[in-house]
């Protein structure tokens, strides 16, 4: 049978679920809730169209041994787990304190968990639905109560090829009372990975998450992350967004817990055809919780990107405070810029704000750094640096600072060279 | 021996002539005053020697140490030791004064194949330079001119002007918006500047500042064209008589 562009995955997926799994009738529900990738009228996806991402003739990869066998890792003191071709490798990871705990878990799992978040949106969501149908395990990280680990956690994500996808699956719990600073580094070299996350961070406690996305030059990142935040918690969670050809980090959050606050913020810079894009939502559930985004963009040649923010504010969630800016520096008159805040407010004793700006970079402050003997190029660098510093500083822990600057300046040193 | 020769220049703005055919020559050691009413051209004439986008000759020469430098980048200009205090210094969220100072000073010594200041030497030599200047270490640390009170945005540029020790220095209206203090202090930065072998063109509105920083020749700019070029007494003369005179015997 021929099949329509957007019609071959869903083919090639089902194929693979039922040759390699012998549990493909618990898998059935996420396959066939998935039928072909969204297209442009659906809300969500209007601003990031997947047309590109449909004609490629891809399947999904059956993982296997491979002679893999760097330990890269980003931080020189860290903890790190390896991933290749979406799998978790204990061979290349480090060995973790008895306080945290690896363990891979079942489809039934994960299927409460969703059940109990009753979420139409992420139930829908092609991420969900491919990548639990298809990772080859769900693996685990459970922080243990009462416990701060010593050092940074690296999640490495390597591997895969043009003509396949990925589906790393990783469940991230921190039980009460304990902290994590997380960083997670997309290096794939896939067509298309799909990593979903879901992080439940328990009473009392702190996370903090780095997401570097920096795939090869043609992969699709359609990364979707659930977070559930738990009384008195806090996950602060930053994305660099400057790899691959078209890259979203997509996060729902769900403030459970009275006096919890999540941070989501972002900076993306973009090139040539590439498309980044940082949407959320996030669901201020109970009283008394925060949520702030704060997303800066630089965009160059022919790229675009998108911030869509949603915030659902429950009728009883009295006293949230949330918050969300997004400001994006145009390099080319080609380029382009979307920004779509949403407010879904049922509660009256709420404060609320947003805002969006898109500029250039100020002629008068390019010739006063130029007429001090600086070059063009170091006046832009300058100046875009200046634009994303604060953010940046703002938003990342100082145990890592200075790698996440460095990883920024590299990241736009790209983009102007281009 | 001559620093800058400017012959005949015509200069449009949006296809409106702004500057009518100027002549000037200045030579080193010598302090030229440019003084005009306002809209006659002499921020375009600054615009134009520091080579700003937007401010390119229609016809004329602009010789810089007998290099023709009309086809210069600003940043080429600066290098080679033309500096422009600028009217409204501009501000620079998120840019440390310390490190813009460092990268300014560093062009310039690289283009003269000096060796470039380390953070550390550089942090030293601009406390030395800061203090002659009456410039506050404290506000070394903020954002460049960000916060900046009108008589410290002036001092900073005059810093510059000592840290970059340029060949020709151009201050535009550096006296606006000073109180007579503040004029005091930026005269006597300007004043430890001068040498024998630099130069300096003063734009200004009033007499004022003359009375700080003296000049050896005075040029009245009027409607792009200068109509009287004379000694000190010239600016004496337009401070009592005003612009009007002088437009009406031209």
């Amino acid at each position: 049978m021929q099949h329509k562009p957007n019609e071959q995955f869903k083919s090639k997926l089902e194929k693979f679920v039922n040759d390699n799994f012998e549990d493909k009738f618990l898998r059935k529900n996420f396959l066939n809730r998935f039928n072909s990738w969204p297209s442009s009228k659906i809300e969500s996806w209007k601003l990031s169209r997947l047309g590109k991402l449909s004609r490629k003739e891809i399947s999904p990869l059956l993982p296997n041994e491979s002679d893999f066998d760097k330990n890269i890792k980003f931080l020189k003191r860290s903890y790190s787990l390896v991933f290749y071709d979406g799998i978790y490798r204990e061979s290349l990871s480090d060995k973790l304190p008895e306080n945290i705990e690896i363990s891979f878990f079942e489809i039934k799992e994960l299927e409460e968990f969703l059940n109990k978040c009753g979420n139409q949106e992420i139930l829908s969501h092609p991420t969900l639905n491919i990548t639990a149908s298809c990772a080859k395990n769900y693996l685990k990280i459970k922080i243990k109560k009462n416990f701060s680990l010593d050092l940074p956690l690296e999640i490495i994500q390597y591997g895969g090829d043009s003509k396949h996808s990925i589906h790393p699956l990783i469940l991230v719990e921190l039980e009460e009372n304990s902290a994590l600073n997380l960083i997670q580094l997309y290096k794939s070299s896939s067509a298309l990975i799909a990593p979903l996350e879901i992080v439940k961070v328990g009473k009392n406690s702190n996370l903090e998450i780095v997401k570097i996305f920096d795939d090869s030059d043609y992969c699709h990142n359609l990364s979707l992350t659930i977070k559930i935040i738990e009384e008195n918690s806090e996950c602060k969670s930053f994305n660099l967004i400057k790899g691959g050809a078209f890259s979203r980090s997509e996060n729902h959050v769900f403030l459970k817990g009275e006096s919890s606050s999540v941070d989501l913020n972002g900076v993306y810079l973009s090139s040539d055809d590439q498309h980044h894009d940082l949407t959320s939502v996030i669901y201020h559930n109970v009283p008394n919780c925060r949520s702030s985004q704060k997303v800066r963009g630089v965009l160059n040649n022919n790229s675009s990107g998108v911030f869509q923010g949603k915030v659902v504010v429950e009728k009883n969630a009295q006293k949230s405070d949330a918050h969300q800016m997004s400001r994006v520096l145009l390099l080319s008159d080609k380029a382009n810029s979307n920004s779509k805040p949403e407010l879904e407010i049922y509660a009256d004793d709420v404060i609320c704000s947003h805002g969006a700006t898109v500029g250039e970079l100020d002629e008068d402050q390019i010739f006063y750094l130029l007429s001090r003997g600086l070059n063009k190029e170091k006046a832009q660098h300058i100046m875009i640096d200046a634009f994303l510093t604060e953010i940046i500083e703002d938003s990342i822990n100082a145990i890592y600072l200075e790698n996440i600057k460095n990883e920024t300046i590299l990241g736009f040193k790209k983009i102007l060279e281009t | 021996m001559s620093i800058l020769k400017i012959k005949n220049v015509h200069l449009k703005i949006e296809n409106k002539p702004i500057l009518k055919g100027i002549s000037l020559s200045v030579n080193k050691g010598e302090i030229h005053a440019v003084m005009g009413p306002n809209g006659s051209g002499k921020s375009t004439l600054s615009y134009m020697l520091a080579g700003r986008e937007g401010y390119e000759l229609e016809s004329g020469e602009v010789k810089f140490e007998n290099k023709d430098i009309t086809s210069f980048l600003p940043n080429e200009r600066a290098n080679a030791g033309l500096f422009l205090a600028f009217q409204y210094p501009v501000e620079l969220p998120g840019v440390s004064s310390v490190n813009f100072l460092r990268e300014a000073v560093n062009s310039r010594r690289k283009y003269l194949g000096k060796e470039e200041f380390n953070h550390l030497n550089f942090v030293k030599e601009v406390r030395k330079v800061a203090d002659e200047m009456f410039v506050k270490d404290e506000m070394l640390k903020r954002s460049v001119n960000v916060g900046f009170s009108g008589g410290e945005k002036k001092r900073f540029e005059i810093l510059q002007m000592a840290l970059l020790q340029p060949v020709l220095s151009i201050l535009d209206e550096t006296d606006s918006g000073l109180d007579i203090d503040a004029l005091k202090i930026v005269s006597h930065g300007v004043n430890k500047y001068k040498n024998n072998d630099n130069a300096i063109i003063l734009i200004t509105h009033y007499q004022r500042l003359l009375d700080y920083i003296v000049p050896d020749f005075v040029h009245i700019l009027v409607d792009g064209e200068i109509k009287r070029s004379g000694g000190p007494e010239l600016a004496k003369y337009v401070e009592k008589n005003g612009y009007a005179g002088i437009i009406n015997a031209a």
